[in-house]
């Protein structure tokens, strides 16, 4: 098994690392590879089972628009095929059409979802969020400058519950298309969430089981009933 | 300028209110600039300043280092106002400005020091020009306010005026690159025997130059990306140093400071690294303001950290350390796990980091523990840690994930009860670790310790 982690050099803010960490723990025996934004990612040449992306700044994600631009066909590809992506924080946004600025320009991204995204860097929207996916709940949180506007109602990846989806007017949180999540959610998202964890590892074909699982239910319940109060 | 009838309103009205807010007792630090604010609101712009301003921002250190040069300056009978009581953020340093003014809202000192909030620029710096701008460091904070590094560092470089000299930290590449355009100033500290080739922090926040996004070489790494660096491929690269310890004898708690081939001694009043560069950031500034090096150290060998930020006791042979620990700042909680872990001895570490204001009203986001080097506290010299407070059970999984060791961790809701598992065999440092927010609370913790330590068998 093999997980391909995209330029961890940059793409690593708010802790969302150790989701791969916390994932290698739940497979020991898989390949993590890390690839950098001056390297050619593995999945452009071989199969990979996962890959994952994380937050990064606002300059970063030009760049990293920059260098996925040219496999836009490839990243398409591997969802048809059912490939794995987990994309964490504002890194779902380099695959909308643009991002657009305060001022009404537009930094045009990869295009592969039919969303785009605005900035306002004077004002950090934050929040929890409690919500459904398939029939696990969910809990996280947000912390970002920007909302996602567009149509995401038949490809959502939470339907929220508490909280907000891509942008304060949406009940639904993210984008899913097959195997390929990309969530505003951050942080360490898979430790905050085993039984979504156990979800993403059977999707990958390994038996669905995590390490430190009551560790992590215990923290997660508690959690849960703390953000269902609220 | 002409300041207008809303600012003579606002003025007044600010004044009379910190009258009755004193009569009432109450903390007439921030509530008196909200008020001038909202009456006249380009007041910061109207109302007369000191001629000389010192400004202090930056992730960690702001309070420390503007608390020893306020203390140096006193000592050696210099007249100035500061918001040392007051917010850093727009209101608190207004209600300063006001405080410092005549009814006619005339500056009656000529020296300001002011800890400014590196968020609050755009708010500050258009209307407040600063004569020196001090920088200490630039790292992850809370990502709620600051978000990241380069959010904060393009934020001050837009803001600052362009006229301000910065007295800057040369080891940090992110704060060493504020506002390029400017006079600047450098300090630093030459390599240590402790600094290494790589990085052994979770958070790097500049690792490729940016001009060329190349990846970085490092000289050296201090610590996250404390250290000297260049780009193998353009000219970018850290700065030559203005003042640079050349000498740091942390045995006898002293240092040389090199300026223009000039050699100084100091005396260090602590051994913490992060203070040590809060020191000299002091000594840099004070030096800029005139005082001799005999002035400074004679003043700064006097001081200590505040009690709220680090208080050490030992109690029946059992030293007993309180260090302030700031929950939802990755490095600042990081730099101290560090300490924590080098200090000699045997130790047990108690953890109050929880946000106690989020603990009542929401649930904190505990994203910055996963920034934060737990790791360092799975060290053999560690023989227990309790975490205790409402993201206990966080906490747990955690220092899990940092590889410690599930016997040697007690994990408890309630961090008085916590302390009862308390274990003193062969220890001989118990560390209270806490937020800014929890004084009351580690002082009953060091109580409770105390007692223990006093009980023993």
């Amino acid at each position: 098994m093999k997980i391909e982690i995209l330029f961890p050099e940059l793409c690593n803010l708010f802790g969302d690392m150790y989701n791969m960490k916390y994932l290698k723990m739940c497979l020991p025996e898989a390949e993590f590879v890390n690839t950098a934004l001056d390297e050619v990612p593995v999945f452009t040449k071989e199969n990979v089972n996962m890959i994952y992306l994380g937050p990064m700044t606002e300059k970063t994600q030009e760049k990293v628009i920059e260098r996925l631009l040219p496999y836009k066909s490839r990243i398409e590809e591997l969802i048809e095929k059912n490939v794995v992506f987990l994309f964490t924080g504002n890194s779902i946004e380099v695959l909308g059409k643009y991002i657009e600025n305060e001022d009404g320009s537009k930094i045009e991204a990869v295009g592969i979802f039919d969303v785009y995204s605005k900035r306002d860097m004077m004002h950090r929207h934050n929040s929890y969020l409690v919500g459904k996916y398939e029939e696990i709940e969910i809990v996280g949180f947000k912390s970002q400058f920007t909302m996602m506007y567009g149509d995401n109602s038949d490809s959502y990846f939470v339907e929220v519950e508490k909280g907000i989806g891509i942008n304060k007017e949406s009940k639904l949180e993210g984008i899913q298309k097959n195997n390929f999540i990309g969530t505003y959610l951050l942080g360490p998202l898979l430790i905050l969430n085993p039984l979504f964890t156990k979800k993403i590892i059977g999707k990958m074909g390994a038996e669905a089981k995590v390490a430190l699982e009551e560790e992590t239910m215990s923290a997660y319940e508690a959690r849960l009933k703390e953000l269902k109060k609220l | 300028m002409k300041k207008g009838f809303k600012f003579y309103i606002a003025l007044w009205g600010a004044k009379v209110g910190t009258i009755l807010l004193k009569l009432l007792r109450r903390n007439a630090t921030f509530f008196p600039g909200k008020f001038a604010l909202k009456v006249c609101p380009d007041f910061i712009k109207k109302i007369d300043k000191p001629k000389t301003i010192i400004a202090v921002t930056g992730t960690n250190g702001k309070t420390t280092v503007c608390n020893m040069i306020e203390d140096v300056l006193k000592d050696n009978n210099h007249d100035f106002i500061d918001n040392k009581y007051g917010s850093n953020i727009d209101a608190g340093i207004i209600t300063t400005l006001i405080n410092g003014s005549n009814i006619m809202g005339k500056s009656k000192k000529d020296l300001a020091v002011l800890e400014v909030d590196e968020r609050s620029s755009p708010k500050i710096y258009p209307y407040l020009t600063p004569t020196y701008l001090v920088c200490n460091n630039l790292f992850r904070d809370s990502m709620m306010r600051n978000a990241h590094t380069e959010y904060i560092s393009s934020l001050l470089t837009k803001y600052i005026p362009k006229d301000t000299i910065l007295i800057l930290n040369g080891d940090d590449l992110i704060a060493s690159n504020l506002a390029p355009e400017n006079k600047r100033i450098y300090f630093g500290i030459d390599k240590l025997d402790t600094d290494g080739e790589t990085c052994e922090n979770i958070a790097k926040d500049i690792v490729v130059c940016p001009k060329c996004n190349t990846k970085l070489e490092y000289d050296y790494v201090r610590y996250n990306h404390i250290g000297r660096a260049h780009c193998p491929k353009c000219d970018f690269k850290s700065p030559k140093i203005d003042y640079l310890v050349t000498n740091l004898d942390l045995n006898n708690k002293k240092m040389i400071l090199q300026n223009e081939e000039k050699e100084e001694e100091y005396d260090l009043i602590s051994d913490n690294i992060i203070n040590i560069y809060n020191i000299l950031t002091t000594i840099v500034v004070l030096k800029q303001m005139g005082l001799s090096s005999n002035q400074i150290n004679e003043s700064l060998k006097k001081q200590k950290i505040v009690d709220t930020r680090y208080s050490e006791e030992v109690v029946d042979n059992i030293k007993i350390i309180t260090h302030l620990s700031k929950g939802m700042n990755p490095i600042a909680c990081s730099r101290v796990f560090d300490y924590v872990r080098k200090y000699k001895g045997n130790k047990v570490v108690i953890l109050l980091l929880d946000d106690l204001h989020e603990a009542v009203n929401g649930s904190e986001n505990i994203a910055w523990q996963y920034d934060t080097d737990y790791e360092f506290l799975n060290d053999e010299s560690i023989k227990q840690i309790i975490i205790a407070g409402a993201r206990y059970l966080d906490g747990y999984v955690r220092l899990l994930i940092a590889g410690v060791d599930k016997e040697k961790i007690v994990y408890k809701r309630d961090e008085i009860a916590a302390i009862d598992y308390l274990k003193l065999d062969g220890i001989d440092t118990v560390f209270i670790l806490h937020d800014l927010y929890a004084m009351e609370l580690k002082e009953t913790a060091k109580k409770k310790v105390e007692v223990m330590v006093r009980n023993r068998g």
